[in-house]
């Protein structure tokens, strides 16, 4: 072989500088193009394509409720609460409702330890902490009173459906609108509802049908009607008359009581701080909860108001009037799990959720959707395990009835739903302790992530794989430094400026 | 701050996908690949695009463990694979 043909050889095997820069340029053309292209697709094309293609393959829609509910189920009281029966045992007294000893001891010492209580000694519970902790629960205090403790009809979460302006405020739109506004079809009314709760504040909204199985089916409310709203002008004699007559007979009402009969239940998520649950458990997770309490305080009664604005009846709710946990889950917004939370597909656990219930009924229903939570939990147990007070099942399977050493006597818990049972006198045990409301299972919860891709594409491998997978990716979790709990490092990262505050976006 | 870090993050992602590819097209004219080494490096390459996505995507998240362990389980494997598949194709071309 000649020279000349040797090289003519090497140079058809080999890419000269020169080449390597043309196909360099015609890859950055054809990327070019392609960029160009994917941007002449209308984002939400892209978004509802890649939105069907995650709900066929890994989010799956129900028609009815996600869970085996037995025959024999009994809708709880508000009163069937444990933080209700605490905190109101002596209300409950003259009506035949004895409280056990330890439970209204737990509840003394939690309220004294969160209004009063700090210490300097201990990380996550200075007074610096204590003030945050107040802080974040003001708004909620104020506004919603006793809602967390599922005390209904209080404060901006009133039942009241006032039809005219209040003579004595000088603003007030708290009142129905004499006309009806008509939306000119279903999925409009729930797209503008929707798009107002996310206004207001809401993170996740989801509508369901009013369900009387997750409604209380009495409410306690020992608290004077007076008492229940900032004075908004000289008391009526009607209210005086009412404050003298106050006694036991009144303390417990039912849907007799409620203003109109509720067709529909809008259901709001608040996303809770990150940063603050990796503190859990102190003062500052208990903060990050108040912050969500407070949040959903406001935003519940911004939408109750809007409603009333378009002419239709409407009551804000927090954890009062009916339960969250599977109004959620009916609305879509989540699934059951473990710890007795819902779990949302964005923010895991890590979410407070409000109610509004109302009689507009125009409105596109959504599904319960499941995403392999409940698979996943079988086998996970890290809230289980993480639990101080052991309050969390270690059952592999989910059963109707409550099976933890409380069972005999587990008035709180709702049989006849299969679920894993929390022991909420255990649980109510270690806030009494603390001082506040721990958050340890939310904070190790594997779905307990910040909202970035990797996480959302790692719950989305798992949803799609058996058990066995499942064992792993806990093992994983834990290995990459997931779901910590009490520890003091989290603490200063927490009000350290360099913390994250930055959700991917 | 115009540019978020996960902004930054994926356009070094894009970049280094143009350069990792350019670089397999300009070795495979040179080396011609064989099958198995078209997977290895691929799938090296994939690896380790996807170890740079994970580790820094912990770091703005504030979860400096999960970057570590992202490098270790990630990014290791993926280094294995890319001199694997560079060993497939030189001993191709030294065969020849």
């Amino acid at each position: 072989m000649s020279k000349e043909e040797l090289n003519k050889k090497e140079e058809s095997n080999t890419v000269n500088r020169r080449d390597f820069l043309k196909y360099g340029g015609v890859l950055t053309v054809l990327g070019a193009m392609g960029v160009s292209a994917a941007a002449a697709i209308p984002k939400k094309a892209v978004s509802k394509n890649v939105n069907k293609l995650i709900a066929n393959n890994i989010v799956k829609e129900h028609d009815d409720f996600p869970a085996e509910i037995r025959e024999d189920y009994v809708a709880p009281t508000n009163f069937d609460n444990i933080h209700a029966r605490a905190f109101f045992a002596d209300a409950l007294k003259p009506l035949g409702v004895e409280v056990e000893k330890d439970i209204i001891e737990n509840g003394r010492q939690f309220v004294h330890k969160m209004n009063h209580a700090w210490d300097n000694s201990k990380a996550g519970y200075n007074q610096v902490d204590k003030a945050l902790l107040a802080g974040s629960w003001a708004m909620s205090n104020y506004g919603a009173g006793p809602s967390p403790a599922a005390i209904s009809d209080y404060g901006v979460f009133s039942w009241e459906q006032k039809t005219e302006k209040n003579p004595q405020a000088f603003l007030d739109n708290d009142f129905i609108a004499p006309e009806k506004w008509k939306f000119e079809s279903k999925q409009e009314a729930a797209n503008y509802i929707k798009r107002a709760a996310k206004l207001f504040g809401a993170n996740l909204v989801g509508i369901t049908k009013r369900d009387k199985r997750w409604d209380y089916s009495k409410f306690l409310n020992p608290i004077p009607p007076i008492a229940r709203k900032p004075m908004s002008g000289m008391p009526t004699p009607e209210q005086l008359e009412e404050l003298k007559n106050w006694g036991p007979d009144k303390f417990v009402t039912d849907w007799n009581s409620f203003p109109f009969e509720p067709k529909s239940v809008i259901v709001m998520a608040f996303e809770m701080d990150y940063e603050g649950f990796a503190t859990a458990p102190c003062h500052i997770s208990g903060a990050s909860a108040g912050d969500g309490y407070s949040r959903l305080t406001k935003t519940a009664y911004q939408l109750a108001v809007y409603l009333k604005n378009l002419g239709y009846k409407a009551v804000a709710a927090g954890n009062d009037t009916g339960l969250s946990v599977p109004y959620a889950i009916a609305a879509g917004l989540g699934e059951n799990s473990r710890l007795g939370q819902v779990v949302t597909y964005k923010y895991g656990p890590r979410v407070r959720i409000a109610k509004v219930y109302t009689d507009f009924d125009f409105v596109e229903y959504d599904k319960p959707k499941s995403f392999g939570v409940m698979d996943f939990c079988k086998n996970c147990m890290r809230c289980a395990d993480a639990c101080p007070s052991k309050a969390i099942t270690h059952d592999k399977e989910p059963s109707f009835e409550p099976t933890h050493d409380n069972k005999d006597n587990a008035w709180y818990n709702t049989k006849g739903v299969k679920k894993y049972h929390i022991d909420a006198k255990k649980c109510f045990q270690i806030w009494a302790e603390l001082g506040d409301d721990c958050g340890v299972c939310i904070a190790a919860c594997p779905y307990n992530k910040p909202d970035f891709w990797h996480h959302r594409l790692v719950d989305s491998v798992s949803a799609a794989m058996p058990g066995t997978v499942h064992d792993i990716m806990r093992e994983m979790d834990k290995l990459f430094g997931y779901g910590n709990v009490e520890d003091e490092a989290a603490i200063k990262k927490f009000y350290s400026p360099d913390g994250k505050s930055y959700n991917g976006h | 701050m115009i540019f978020s870090g996960i902004e930054m993050l994926f356009f070094t992602l894009g970049v280094m996908t143009t350069l990792g590819i350019g670089t397999i097209i300009y070795y495979n004219r040179k080396l011609k690949f064989n099958g198995w080494a078209w997977a290895t490096i691929c799938t090296g390459l994939f690896l380790l695009i996807f170890t740079t996505a994970w580790s820094v995507s912990a770091v703005l998240e504030g979860e400096p463990r999960a970057s570590s362990m992202g490098l270790i389980v990630f990014g290791i494997p993926s280094i294995i694979l890319l001199v694997l598949g560079r060993k497939l194709a030189l001993s191709k071309k030294t065969k020849e």
